[in-house]
């Protein structure tokens, strides 16, 4: 069995988890319902509208959403001590770090698709370049779950992990944020080339902590 | 002590857990047979599985496990959310054992009927059996089962002498830390006690 085989394997391990206690799902979309509509509520409807704005408190909503999520795909992992069965077994770190990553990309796709949908309705956005949206949304979606889930790993012995995620993640995670901040906002205003640019660059960024990711934790899981 | 053919070794195995030593320089070789660790609680039989299974690093000293053992600690391991048949499925796939028939290994336990329940609707000692089903379901040549008869009723207790049988039939190297069962005695190959993290042959 390949490695990406392997990592399939326990992608998929992870989706029937959470589709049959989606906790980290149902947590993750209200928690975004409720930014997307205290956005509306604070900004007022004419701020709340600006592409800039809507597309920072989306991505926002998301990397907390992501958070949430990854925290309770590894709680269930540390529950009866389930993750030690993979990891006493060869290649088992790896493919627990491509797994974990690529289901908690696939929750974040519902998340990002529902309160996507919630931002288009309540905030009466136009979108100019759906085409590019799509695009940003997609790689931005691929970029943010690699170092969450790095981060997730790192500190999952430690008590005050959910705390400890937020820290580690969050300053890495910054120039990620503001490319898809800004590539989400040159494809609501109609700019193509932006949106281009900066959807290379959150490419990049997936690739780079994809491939970091899968050099550190082997060494790092304990 | 040392046995042919060797499956899998440590030699001067010291791990060091919250800055206190508690395996001290262990140096065990295990070939096929039973091998019994025991001790009282608190004397280091767990951490020497885990450092065996590769799930607890070496502060010095070096393991030596030729293909990844299968560990059974003291919880069941299975992932909630997933069925029992599930995540035996899963786990044998994922070792790439060839075609595993996990519905009959689990219906040797007595789950048959609850085999497609989430293991959290499982009773305790239910999932117990289901966790002891891997020793059907992931045939390698190093099993660690630690404190393996704790939640098991009777019946269970048979079938689990039962496995053990079995795996050493199929010349599998069993290592088990268990502080009861003295009647394996009499089928172990090798027997040691470990106090304070120093392993001795008993």
């Amino acid at each position: 069995m390949s490695a990406f085989e392997r990592a399939l394997l326990v992608a998929a391990r992870e989706i029937a988890a959470e589709r049959r206690h989606p906790d980290g799902l149902v947590a993750a979309l209200t928690f975004t319902a409720l930014l997307v509509f205290l956005e509306s509520l604070v900004l007022g409807p004419g701020r709340a509208r600006e592409p800039a704005s809507a597309s920072a408190l989306f991505w926002i909503a998301l990397l907390f959403a992501a958070t949430l999520i990854a925290n309770r795909t590894f709680d269930r992992e540390l529950e009866d001590d389930a993750i030690d069965a993979l990891l006493v077994i060869g290649g088992g770190r790896d493919a627990l770090y491509a797994g974990a990553t690529l289901a908690v990309g696939l929750v974040l796709a519902i998340v990002a698709i529902v309160g996507g949908a919630l931002s288009i309705v309540l905030l009466d956005l136009s979108v100019s370049l759906a085409g590019h949206l799509a695009l940003v949304v997609a790689l931005g979606l691929l970029a943010l779950p690699t170092v969450i889930v790095l981060a997730t790993l790192l500190a999952l012995r430690v008590r005050a992990r959910v705390a400890l995620v937020p820290i580690l993640s969050f300053p890495i995670l910054m120039p990620q944020l503001l490319a898809s901040t800004q590539g989400a906002a040159a494809a609501l205003s109609g700019d193509p080339n932006a949106a281009l640019g900066w959807s290379g660059i959150l490419a990049a960024f997936a690739l780079v902590y994809g491939v970091l990711g899968l050099t550190i934790v082997p060494a790092a899981i304990e | 002590m040392r046995r042919v053919p060797q499956i899998a070794s440590l030699h001067d195995a010291t791990v060091v857990l919250d800055d206190r030593a508690v395996l001290h320089e262990v140096t065990l070789e295990l070939g096929p047979g039973l091998t019994l660790v025991r001790g009282i609680n608190g004397a280091g039989k767990t951490t020497l599985l885990r450092a065996l299974a590769g799930l607890t690093p070496l502060a010095r000293g070096t393991r030596d496990v030729a293909t990844a053992p299968l560990f059974l600690g003291h919880r069941p391991m299975l992932l909630r959310g997933l069925t029992a048949r599930e995540n035996l499925t899963f786990l044998a796939t994922f070792r790439g054992q060839v075609s595993p028939d996990v519905p009959a290994a689990l219906r040797v336990w007595g789950l048959g009927p609850v085999m497609d329940r989430p293991v959290e609707r499982l009773s305790a000692g239910q999932r117990r059996r289901a966790s002891l089903a891997r020793t059907d379901t992931e045939q390698v040549p190093l099993v660690l089962l630690d404190e393996p008869f704790a939640e098991l009723d009777p019946d269970a207790v048979i079938r689990l002498r039962a496995a053990i049988n079995s795996a050493l039939a199929r010349g599998q190297a069993v290592l088990m830390a268990t502080h009861m069962h003295h009647e394996l005695d009499e089928f172990a190959s090798c027997s040691y006690v470990i106090d304070e993290g120093r392993l001795k042959p008993l």
